[in-house]
């Protein structure tokens, strides 16, 4: 203690102890204001923050000067006692509710600071392997498949190779028929067909299921075309079947309508014309109207407003027979239309030999 | 098929417009391709289907037409024309081969004048995209488009004899046809033939030397009836088609031979002045047309349309259908000698059918009487398909023919691509192919997958054997989504792994991998998979250098092939719930020193099989080699768990386990622990 302080009443003692005390605070009063502290950087405030503390210890602290002149109010007479207790006071709870209020926009934009940093790019590509994509076929064929599944219909499939029997014979096709010539039908060495129509399969799922029977086969089938944007030689074709007890053309216009609008939409209305095949009697073509342009008239429709899509008919009351199911009794319905045709229609395809090069700019393009 | 609209129309009174026609054709089942306006007519290019020859000619069509419009067909009247002389006083018919040819007829017209047809038919001819050549060859191929039933004629005085024979040609006989192109024929070809060669390919083509010229004044007309396949064969055989191969090969009308014969004759004395014998018709064993019964209620059991019995008449017998019979009940029907495709009462359906208009027939769905099914594997194949697109892998579909792979594929007798004569054996060859093919457009992170039937031959005369095969083929990086470059290099382990989360997804039980060799891998990074019960059902690994080059491949790929028949019939994981554990496990890392030959699976099996107690597994958390460890050598890490189910574990108990178990792997395989 200084000569001069001891002669120095308590009340001067506190008050120049309460001046030192503001000059050690100074340099953090201008930010009390919230708009100072927002111009400073993130560790430039944590420094401010850091010797706010350490000021805040060595001045106010117990074994600061501060502290030694608080005790003063001990010793003064009783008198006094009151003036320097409020003079204590005030100084302290200024300087008190000064620093709190730094501290505190301190600390407010340190966690703003803190924030602003570690904040993310939310649209930065999530974190996974680039994703596959399935086949169109199988895109298609797997929409057929649950749109007949939820019509009660069971899914089948046959081999690819086939003896003459159920490639033609069992279908009603007749011997001097010019798809059973080796201009129209693949032969292996050995004589069998590489299935020239998954309608093979309506022999064999009768021959193990019988009758009544509602069944489609999807499935690959091959056909001497040289390859061109509308043909390839293998393709895959999906087959319909249903035979019961009083099945009518009603049923097959309603069968193949209700599908086509389930893929198409429910405003798709179907066009059945007289045809023929051998394995059917009465035989059909089935046309429906085209789904993008309505009926007005497009590339797609080539401006008919109507799109060719396959052949039905009547079961043969010959290929009945052939499995053992009299045709006075059982009768059914049958058609088949194209999976590779129907993708080139719902994705606009004008080549359809790019499904089976697989080029993976291709391939990508779908689900 | 081309039908003109004048024509047509001479023959029935249609009062349709061509674009009218057009509609009604197409619902009774002869559509339309096309309707070409040309001067004062128009042409309809009917498209005939294959069983319905006889609506190749005009009368055809307009007898169609006639029952659309409710009116009547008249058939060209044949108008008078002079007759002198008898045809067999000056030649005479003989069939030799009466398969073939079941009806043969020849008529005379002699001191006719060939010339220029009269503008008319010229027209006429052009309109329907014939090209004229003189009055006779004209009219004869006027009548065909008329009545459709092809005619020859034949310079009468170049035929040797002058007679027909009707015979099946000697082997390596020869013939110029009527297009210059000399023919070698076969045994099985019928040939219409003079005294001494052959003249004419029957129902096919004539030949060049008895052809109609300037000079010619007498004229041998033949009529006649060829068999369909006969004609058909030969046709093929010879690679031609022509307007009377077409019909013939199809069935031409036995009975209208002659009508047509005569039509043709009349024509050519009008035309081109001359004068007819009577006709030679050699028509051994007449046809008889079938009858049909036909029960009307056939129609709505069905087509669920009724058609009233009157109405039923008047189509079938607008058609050609002559009532035998009638009771209550049925119908009995002559079918006409034109209509070869009616045999059975459903093709009476058909005809009363069309004519009533498919456009009157109800829409509805069949009554329910079964639920649904999936093929037994659609949903785990569908689980395969997603899971190799959730590791990036797209879907191919290939070829099933392919060039030669092995010694043991069938081969096909007819390829339609060169190359790809045989059924492939394997889906490789296929996806590495388009791999080949995308690399080729500069794309060079490739992973491609097929689900597909492979071949077997199987022993003689019986069918191949046929199964599903699942194919991968993968090069370059492994990519992520939206980011326009790899993090690292595919390897091995990336194809492996797609495969196993597949098989988790499809709730099978784990797979096994082990090493193998395989010629087409890559020895020391090639493994054969199998199920968990032991069986073998593919291989899996990086491509072979000796293959890669082939396909100039120069990055490594990686290929996995298996039979996806034995995966998908495999048993079905069965989840059973375990308690959970009442005590905390300790867990211990050891790090071993092996040599770089000991797989982990060794390692994992030896720590299983010591049966340590309160031992409950064992992770792999690494492996390391390189560095400061010889190249031999490679260090492996595991991670093993230890927990009882009554107590917590004191440290010295699991120290104890973890040094009997320590100690026995670093025995076995001559470890150091590091």
């Amino acid at each position: 203690m200084t000569e001069s302080q001891t002669e120095q009443t308590p009340i001067q003692q506190v008050q120049t102890e309460g001046k030192a005390l503001e000059q050690a605070f100074e340099r953090f009063v201008r930010f009390s204001d919230p708009a100072a502290v927002a111009e400073l950087d993130l560790e430039t405030t944590i420094a401010l923050q850091r010797e706010l503390a350490e000021v805040r210890t060595s001045r106010l602290g117990k074994k600061s000067a501060w502290a030694t002149k608080k005790k003063l109010i001990g010793r003064v007479a009783p008198s006094e006692r009151p003036v320097v207790g409020q003079l204590v006071q005030e100084i302290e709870d200024k300087i008190l509710t000064m620093a709190d209020t730094i501290e505190l926009n301190l600390k407010a934009h340190i966690d703003q600071e803190r924030t602003a940093r570690e904040s993310i790019d939310v649209t930065l590509p999530g974190r996974r392997p680039a994703y596959g994509h399935r086949h169109p076929i199988t895109i298609v064929r797997e929409r057929i498949e649950d749109i007949f599944v939820a019509l009660g219909y069971v899914i089948e499939d046959g081999r690819e190779i086939e003896t003459d029997f159920y490639n033609f014979t069992a279908l009603n096709i007749p011997d001097n028929h010019p798809a059973r010539g080796e201009a129209d039908t693949f032969y292996t060495t050995d004589g069998f067909a590489l299935r020239s129509q998954t309608s093979t399969v309506q022999i064999h799922a009768m021959q193990r299921r019988g009758v009544p029977i509602r069944m489609i086969a999807p499935g690959r089938v091959f056909r001497r075309d040289t390859p061109d944007p509308t043909h390839n030689p293998m393709f895959f074709q999906v087959e319909g079947l249903c035979v019961d007890r009083g099945i009518t053309m009603a049923h097959l216009k309603g069968t193949v309508t209700e599908m086509l609008r389930r893929m198409f939409g429910a405003d798709i209305v179907t066009r059945f014309r007289p045809s023929y095949f051998p394995f059917t009697e009465p035989s059909a073509e089935f046309d429906f109207s085209c789904f993008k342009c309505k009926g007005a008239g497009c590339r797609i429709c080539k401006n008919s407003g109507w799109i060719e899509l396959g052949g039905s008919g009547m079961v043969h009351p010959n290929v009945l027979r052939t499995v053992g199911v009299d045709p006075q009794v059982y009768s059914g319905f049958a058609f088949g239309f194209g999976i590779d045709r129907m993708c080139a229609l719902m994705y606009e395809l004008d080549d359809i030999r790019l499904l089976f090069e697989n080029d993976v700019r291709f391939l990508e393009q779908f689900e | 098929m081309f039908i003109s609209y004048n024509w047509l129309k001479e023959i029935t009174p249609s009062q349709l417009s061509p674009q009218e026609l057009r509609e009604h054709l197409t619902m009774v089942g002869l559509a339309i391709d096309a309707v070409e306006h040309h001067d004062h007519d128009a042409v309809l290019d009917v498209e005939v289907p294959s069983n319905r020859p006889d609506c190749l000619s005009h009368v055809g069509i307009a007898r169609e037409v006639a029952v659309i419009e409710r009116k009547q067909v008249n058939l060209p009247p044949i108008g008078a024309f002079k007759t002198e002389g008898r045809a067999a006083d000056l030649t005479s018919v003989e069939i030799k081969d009466v398969d073939l040819c079941p009806r043969y007829a020849a008529r005379l017209v002699r001191g006719v004048k060939i010339g220029p047809s009269p503008e008319w038919l010229a027209k006429r001819l052009e309109t329907i995209g014939q090209r004229p050549i003189n009055n006779v060859a004209d009219i004869t191929n006027y009548v065909l488009h008329e009545l459709g039933q092809p005619l020859h004629a034949f310079d009468f005085h170049k035929l040797a004899g002058p007679k027909i024979v009707v015979r099946r040609a000697a082997a390596g006989e020869k013939l110029k046809t009527l297009d210059g192109v000399e023919r070698v024929l076969t045994s099985d070809m019928l040939v219409i033939a003079d005294a001494d060669r052959p003249v004419a390919l029957a129902g096919i083509m004539g030949g060049e030397d008895s052809e109609i010229s300037t000079a010619t004044t007498d004229v041998l007309i033949e009529s006649a009836y060829f068999d369909p396949n006969s004609v058909r064969r030969t046709a093929r055989q010879l690679g031609m088609d022509t307007e009377a191969s077409r019909r013939f090969e199809r069935g031409a009308d036995r009975d209208g031979v002659l009508r047509a014969q005569e039509r043709c004759v009349q024509l050519i004395c009008e035309l081109a002045g001359g004068v007819a014998t009577d006709w030679l018709d050699v028509y051994p064993q007449p046809f008889v047309s079938r009858t049909v019964k036909f029960r009307p209620q056939r129609v709505p059991e069905l087509t669920s349309v009724s058609v009233a019995p009157a109405e039923i008449v008047r189509i079938v017998a607008g058609l050609g259908f002559e009532l035998v019979n009638e009771t209550a009940e049925k119908l009995h029907l002559k079918v006409p000698s034109w209509r070869v495709d009616v045999e059975q009462e459903e093709d009476l359906v058909e005809e009363v059918a069309r004519h009533t208009g498919y456009d009157k027939i109800g829409s509805e769905l069949p009554p329910a009487t079964a639920s649904g099914e999936y093929q037994p594997s659609e949903m785990k194949q569908r689980l395969l398909r997603r899971a190799l697109n959730a590791f990036g892998f797209d879907e191919a579909i290939s070829f099933s023919f392919t060039s030669k792979q092995t010694d043991d594929q069938p081969e096909l007798k007819n390829p339609i691509i060169e190359e790809a004569a045989y059924m492939r054996a394997t889906l490789l060859p296929g996806l590495l192919d388009s791999l080949r093919h995308n690399l080729n457009h500069g794309i060079r992170d490739v992973r491609l997958f097929e689900i597909g039937r492979v071949f077997a031959p199987a022993s003689a005369g019986e069918l191949p054997h046929e199964k599903l095969a699942l194919g991968i083929v993968a090069t370059g990086g492994a990519i992520e989504a939206n980011k326009a470059q790899a993090e690292r290099e595919l390897d091995f382990f990336d194809v492996k792994g797609a495969l196993e989360t597949a098989v988790d997804w499809m709730s099978l039980n784990p797979l096994s991998f082990t090493p193998t060799a395989a010629s087409h891998l890559r020895v020391g990074q090639s493994a054969r998979i199998k199920l968990s019960d032991g069986t073998e059902i593919g291989t899996i690994g990086r491509l072979a250098e000796t293959v890669a080059a082939n396909y100039k491949f120069r990055y490594p790929i990686y290929v996995l092939e298996l039979d996806l028949d034995a995966l998908l019939s495999a048993p079905v994981r069965t989840v059973q719930y375990r308690s959970l554990p009442r005590y905390p496990s300790v867990v211990r890392d050891i790090s071993l020193l092996v040599n770089r030959t000991i797989a982990l699976d060794d390692l994992l099996n030896a720590v299983k099989e010591k049966q340590v107690a309160d031992f409950r597994g064992v992770k792999l958390v690494g492996t390391f080699e390189g560095g400061n460890i010889p190249s031999s050598k490679r260090s492996v890490t595991l991670r093993l768990e230890y927990r009882s189910d009554d107590r917590t574990l004191r440290d010295e108990e699991v120290e104890e386990r973890h040094a009997q178990l320590t100690s026995s792997l670093l025995d076995t395989f001559a470890a150091q622990q590091r």
